[in-house]
């Protein structure tokens, strides 16, 4: 029992990588959301978000909220400044979703693979969501709110987290 | 104080992060009073403010090096591949290629002088045509990454003479037009995007109108009129009023014709485009317009001109020649003979003596008499065909002498009978 309490205690610490991770993972992500629908083959089914995936993983792992809150910013502006469109939409979305991912990381053992799959999946419609307000409503814009493709990117999204978080696993910087 | 904010620095963290960001969208968006959401749209793309486009620039900066090495290493590994291992039927290609470009410089030779004739009748008009000058050739490096903005970025940018607004083309069709350069890359704003805009005019019906993307990506000639004449499948081309795109270039085909969902009686007409906006690789964007042909395609039509252009000459004289000749018959209707025996195979054989050209005819007599044979043979065709009575006064021996050259075809004109109805000896 004991050794179960400590070993509870020790993945409830906070998780810890390499700079070159903090800086390559989410540098890797934003080229391959901006690269990968390129493709032929990809293009057609590019339901991802893999700036958001990144976001919600560090935050999960990481713990602090400040940490999610400033990661989902810049992720978020750093999609933004890649499009046409006003700058801060996916900023503010993702910065959101740091924020509640880091809080709830706190509560909640997320080691489980299914869990991360379904806040993945819930967080991902929540990003749609924050984006859709914030363009229609704040600020009187048209979108195109499609929620067969917002389910399918959340789905997309939980599929590619499943084999990209144990990987990053593997990335920690263990004590 | 101090306790508040070490307590609840997370959401003070986040409260700032959020409002920076409201605020930032806020001075970005200036929708105008009695705007619609296009025209807050087109507000916002307008033009970036500093902040906004130094934080494009970080994240072009940030991205673009990346893409342009995957481009690179993977464009490499495909040019590799194709340009030295798999060159089957590569042969057959060329050929194929080279009739190619014979039928096509053939079809320019012979259009050529029909578009010059609309440049000297445009000139009259006062009608200025601007030409595809010069183009950069440039490779697709990137997307936006996301669905709600259609935007693709090239690996060229000031440096290679790109500017804002400049069109992007393929061999296909518009792709559209370059909104924001750096030095090393662009940003293209593809016509299916909702803020982007092209004047375009339908080919047939010659109906004229924006072209908007729709949410869903299509592109669609927005707010006309309800028409039936425009029918699926019907082409759009540019209509060169955009100061843009110049004019007359593909833009795509009639899908669908919709109605308009705010406004009952006018009509969107949503299009195939014609240049494959959802993978595009190599494009051209148009640095330069000019009222005359560039260099490059001077020397193409003189190719053509050159090569070919002796093909449609020969024609061309050829019906000339034709015509000429067929104008001295309606003048030299005498020299024809429509009754009288044709060649079997209406061909000379090979081996046959070569048939001497028709003599020419001489001129009338001002007055005939019968020491002039080409009066007389003049009176007797006159007295054939047409019998008239002057022909009586020309002794009919005289004629079929005088007439050596063409004398069986006047005879059989006149029913074998030499001198028709004139009679012997006629009048003295």
């Amino acid at each position: 029992m004991a050794v179960l309490a400590s070993e509870y205690r020790r993945e409830l610490e906070i998780r810890r990588y390499p700079l070159a991770v903090y800086v390559l993972v989410p540098l890797l992500a934003l080229v391959l959301q901006a690269w990968l629908p390129r493709l032929p083959v990809v293009g057609r089914f590019a339901y991802f978000d893999l700036p958001l995936l990144v976001t919600v993983y560090f935050a999960l792992g990481r713990r602090n909220p400040i940490h999610g809150t400033l990661l989902g910013a810049v992720l978020g502006i750093g999609q933004d400044g890649l499009t046409q469109g006003a700058i801060g939409i996916w900023g503010i979305a993702n910065t959101i979703c740091g924020f509640l991912a880091a809080s709830i990381g706190i509560r909640v053992v997320v080691e489980n693979h299914t869990i991360r799959m379904m806040l993945t999946f819930g967080f991902t419609l929540l990003a749609g969501g924050i984006a859709f307000f914030v363009t229609r409503i704040l600020l009187g814009l048209s979108y195109d709110w499609n929620w067969i493709g917002e389910i399918l990117k959340a789905a997309g999204n939980a599929v590619i987290g499943l084999g990209l978080y144990p990987l990053l696993d593997r990335m920690q910087v263990r004590d | 104080m101090e306790s508040f904010f070490s307590r609840y620095r997370n959401l003070v963290v986040l409260t700032l992060a959020l409002l920076v960001q409201v605020l930032g969208l806020a001075l970005q968006v200036r929708k105008a009073d009695t705007g619609t959401s296009a025209t807050a749209q087109a507000n916002v793309t307008a033009h970036d403010a500093k902040p906004v486009r130094l934080i494009r620039l970080w994240a072009a900066s940030a991205v673009t090096p990346f893409e342009r090495a995957i481009h690179w290493g993977t464009q490499g590994a495909a040019n590799v591949w194709a340009g030295y291992v798999d060159l089957r039927h590569t042969r057959e290609q060329n050929a194929e290629l080279q009739k190619t470009i014979d039928r096509l410089r053939l079809e320019q030779a012979t259009l050529l002088e029909d578009a010059r004739q609309g440049q000297r009748l445009q000139g009259l008009l006062k009608f200025r045509e601007s030409y595809i000058y010069q183009t950069v050739p440039a490779q697709v490096i990137g997307s936006s990454g996301s669905m709600q903005s259609r935007v693709v970025w090239l690996d060229k940018g000031k440096d290679a003479g790109l500017q804002p607004d400049m069109a992007v083309i393929t061999p296909d069709g518009i792709v559209g037009k370059v909104r924001t350069v750096f030095d090393q890359t662009a940003q293209v704003l593809l016509i299916n995007d909702e803020t982007s805009g092209a004047g375009v005019v339908l080919e047939t019906t010659r109906v004229r109108g924006i072209l908007r993307g729709n949410a869903s990506g299509q592109p669609q000639v927005v707010n006309l009129l309800a028409d039936n004449r425009i029918q699926p499948g019907e082409k759009v081309l540019t209509a060169g009023g955009d100061q843009i795109f110049p004019r007359g270039l593909a833009v795509g085909t009639v899908e669908k014709v919709v109605r308009d969902a705010e406004r009952g009686s006018y009509i969107n007409v949503v299009l195939k485009p014609a240049a494959n906006l959802d993978h595009l690789d190599e494009v051209l964007v148009i640095t330069q317009l000019g009222e005359t042909l560039s260099p490059q395609q001077q020397a193409d039509v003189d190719t053509s001109e050159a090569l070919k252009g002796g093909e449609v000459a020969a024609a061309a004289a050829e019906a000339e020649r034709k015509r000429a000749a067929a104008e001295m018959e309606e003048r030299l209707p005498s020299l024809q003979d429509p009754n009288a025996p044709k060649p079997a195979d209406g061909t000379q054989k090979p081996g046959d003596a070569p048939v001497p050209p028709p003599t020419p005819k001489p001129l009338p007599a001002k007055h005939a008499d019968r020491f002039s044979p080409s009066g007389a043979s003049q009176n007797e065709v006159a007295a054939d065909e047409t019998a008239a009575p002057k022909a009586a006064v020309v002794p009919a021996g005289k004629a079929g002498s005088a007439t050596k050259g063409t004398a069986p075809a006047s005879k059989a004109a006149a029913g074998g009978k030499p001198g028709g109805n004139t009679k012997p000896g006629g009048v003295k």
